[in-house]
């Protein structure tokens, strides 16, 4: 008989459900809603137009660019932050074949993740400026002038030096993330590693790596999730959605913005907000298929 | 009807040292009609009574609230709380004006717009303002063709519109009908300080064969010749090459704003993006100009850094903080090329800083007549005063001496006379004026050729004329 538990279960669940439905399923159908509408932002006139947003979408070039970067942010971001945290964590772990000082490092690169992100960005754009920035300053200094260039309108370097400033911001977080998980594994794997001889790498590749599948697998979603959602760094480090910088970033995050709030083409935003929850939910679940495997009790 | 003896009338029975005999016998006396003279007494004075007053020649209701929202940016508020305070709430003191004074005016005013509570009068300028453009297509905003034939608030004899510099309310037509009120005139030209070019002996170049001269002989003193703004190239868009284009060829801009076919690709167009090439090919532009955005561009000619730089008129109010002393900007117009069917000393000038008032406000005639006031020698003066600028009321600055900036616009504007012209095709299609400006920055860093750059862009104007979700405009 478990009809007394619900007695519990309900009140307690019901204000979750109803905050949930309100603010977040609510809002998505309307959104939903929208898409399907010509809406210009500055009236209550919403006339239907049905797949028509869907259809320009199909045919726009500027979106298939912007979803170009956003896969090559899928392929790079991932990979460079996890790898990159992974190698800290597992340095400033793995019981006795930690390196002197780890507890410093575990603090230290954790303060990028700190600072809000609308600081950070501000910091880098400042750091990047052209004459007066400070990797242009140190890069004369250390004589490789040749290579600095402005940052953030080369069109080849824009996208990748934004994608520089996430990576960094982001690395103190899976780091600790990566810790906690490492945490869990017994000394004693480790010691009997070493007895058989193990270097560090291979105690990494063979007992931790493994053992923390789980978790890094978590973090390729979460990243994945964050490389088609990239925004406001991009936003906050171009100045503004209308700059050059942005233009020559622009992933679909900053076209939707652009469509809204600059071109005042709501229900094509909204159109272009759907694709992405589309691909992002595909993305999800293809990543979480693909990388199932056998978890390993210890 | 006199209407001077009406309203003396009500304001001795406002003041209360008449007994309301004596007030009813002098309103007899008048042949004030009975209605009339109860509202006399009511203390709400009836538009009916006051419809043809040239005291309240838009018929406001003198008790109704007004909501102002202006954008508070380059040129502060103290002009419009200056109307509010001094000029409205004196006429109409028993009007409870709500003020806000804000940046970033899309974000909080669209949800006003959409719930059909606009305010009644806006100052829709500077960064995140709304989309005029896309409010005069839902039909959001009010015809303003009564303000302009009402007469003006402090010129006798003359009609709103006629106290108003000729040219600069153009870009708030919308198809024949005046939506926008432009409130700052300014001017988009060449600007240097004066002081050092005569401390080196050098003159304005007049022609741009002079203009690659000097420049040369700047960079021959380790100078920069030019600068602009990287990050938003729409100043060298519109100042520099639109103007040259406009000087070079009106028939080539008219077109070009028109989306006739084949517009971009004209001799007259290939002729200005190349004397404009030079200044990229020759290295005449200060290095790493890509990557400044306008406050730095601007901080380095400020600096020295550099000589010349295109923008406009709100550049010393922007720029206040970083002028070093003996500085003496000045401007002056795009130099002329051969063949320009244009004289040197037309210039680019126009309206900025537009106001709106939406056509859903609560109280639309209050917002009109708060236009009034503000466009009028009294609310001109005063913004001159305080901002250092000039309205588009004709003669709102004179006697003023305001600084060298102010001065030389002046001077350029008249010395123009005629010839003035703004573009405002980014204005009515905002993605095709950004795709026009990505595509400079592209010519102007060497990553395209000028033929590239005619193609790109005239398919993107193709590609936007068969669009038929945008309303096109026709220029004049």
């Amino acid at each position: 008989m478990h009809y007394q538990k619900y007695r519990l279960i309900i009140p307690f669940l019901m204000p979750a459900i109803l905050l949930y439905g309100v603010f977040v399923v609510w809002p998505y159908a309307q959104a939903i809603y929208i898409s399907l509408t010509s809406w210009r932002g500055v009236s209550g006139n919403k006339p239907f137009v049905g797949l028509d947003n869907y259809q320009r979408l199909w045919l726009d070039e500027r979106f298939h660019e912007a979803l170009t970067r956003n896969g090559q942010l899928l392929v790079v971001l991932p990979l460079a932050t996890i790898a990159i945290a992974l190698t800290f964590a597992a340095l400033f772990t793995q019981g006795s074949q930690q390196i002197r000082g780890a507890g410093f490092y575990r603090i230290v690169f954790f303060f990028p993740q700190i600072i809000p992100a609308v600081i950070v960005g501000i910091l880098w754009s400042y750091i990047y400026t052209p004459n007066i920035g400070l990797l242009n300053g140190i890069l004369r200094t250390i004589g490789l002038g040749d290579i600095s260039t402005s940052w953030l309108t080369d069109p080849k370097t824009v996208l990748w030096a934004i994608a520089a400033v996430a990576i960094w911001s982001s690395i103190g977080f899976y780091m600790v993330i990566f810790l906690a998980s490492m945490q869990s594994i017994p000394t004693s794997f480790y010691e009997a590693a070493i007895l058989d001889g193990a270097t560090r790498w291979t105690s990494f590749k063979d007992i931790t790596f493994p053992l923390i599948w789980e978790t890094i697998r978590t973090s390729v979603i979460y990243l994945a999730i964050a490389a088609l959602d990239f925004f406001i760094l991009i936003v906050v480090i171009s100045g503004g959605s209308t700059t050059t910088t942005a233009r020559r970033a622009e992933v679909a995050a900053i076209y939707l913005y652009n469509q809204a709030f600059d071109s005042s083409r709501w229900g094509y935003a909204s159109a272009i907000g759907v694709v992405l929850l589309i691909l992002t939910l595909f993305l999800s679940l293809g990543i979480m298929r693909a990388t199932r495997r056998e978890t390993y009790e210890f | 009807m006199n209407h001077e003896l009406i309203h003396e009338l009500i304001q001795d029975e406002a003041s209360g040292h008449y007994s309301r005999r004596q007030i009813l016998q002098h309103a007899a006396a008048l042949g004030l009609s009975a209605p009339a003279i109860a509202t006399l007494f009511a203390g709400t004075i009836p538009v009916q009574a006051l419809a043809q007053d040239s005291d309240n020649p838009l018929g406001v209701d003198p008790a109704a609230p007004l909501d102002v929202v202006i954008f508070k940016g380059g040129f502060g508020d103290e002009y419009a709380i200056y109307v509010n305070e001094k000029m409205y709430n004196t006429l109409y003191p028993d009007a409870q004006i709500t003020y806000a004074g804000i940046q970033r005016l899309g974000e909080q005013l669209q949800p006003r717009f959409v719930a059909g509570t606009p305010p009644d009068v806006i100052d829709n300028s500077g960064a995140g303002n709304l989309d005029n453009a896309a409010l005069v297509a839902e039909g959001q905003l009010a015809d303003l063709a009564d303000l302009l034939a009402a007469p003006s608030y402090d010129t006798e004899g003359k009609t709103f519109a006629e106290t108003l510099v000729p040219g600069s309310q153009e870009s708030g037509i919308f198809d024949g009908t005046q939506y926008l009120l432009n409130w700052a005139l300014t001017a988009f030209g060449i600007w240097y300080s004066s002081s050092f070019m005569e401390a080196k002996g050098y003159e304005y170049p007049q022609t741009w064969d002079e203009m690659l001269a000097l420049c040369e002989e700047i960079k021959g003193s380790g100078v920069a010749p030019w600068v602009t703004t990287g990050v938003h190239p729409q100043y060298v868009r519109q100042f520099v090459f639109d103007q040259m284009l406009w000087k070079h060829d009106p028939e080539a801009i008219r077109k070009i704003e028109n989306l006739e076919a084949d517009a971009w690709k004209a001799p007259a167009v290939a002729e200005v993006l190349e004397a404009l090439y030079q200044l990229a090919d020759r290295g005449y532009l200060l290095e790493g100009w890509e990557g400044l955005d306008h406050i730095q561009s601007q901080n380095e000619w400020l600096q020295g850094k550099t000589v010349f730089i295109p923008v406009g008129t709100w550049l010393e109010n922007e720029m206040k903080e970083s002028i070093p002393p003996d500085f003496n900007m000045v401007i002056a117009p795009t130099p002329s090329l051969p063949g320009d069917k244009i004289p040197f000393q037309g210039i680019f000038a126009g309206g900025g800083e537009p106001f709106i008032v939406p056509a859903q406000g609560k109280n639309v005639q209050g917002g009109k007549e708060w236009l009034r006031l503000l466009f009028s020698k009294e609310g001109g003066r005063f913004f001159a005063e305080s901002t250092k600028s000039l309205s588009t009321v004709i003669s709102s600055g004179e006697g003023l001496d305001l600084g060298s900036a102010f001065a030389s616009t002046q001077e350029a504007i008249a010395a123009a006379g005629e010839n003035t012209y703004v573009t405002r095709y980014q204005d009515w299609y905002t993605e095709f004026g950004d795709e026009v400006k990505e595509q400079l920055a592209e010519l102007l860093q060497k990553r395209i050729s000028i033929e590239e750059f005619q193609d790109t862009v005239q398919e993107a104007a193709d590609f936007l004329k068969d669009d038929p979700s945008i309303p096109k405009y026709t220029a004049g």
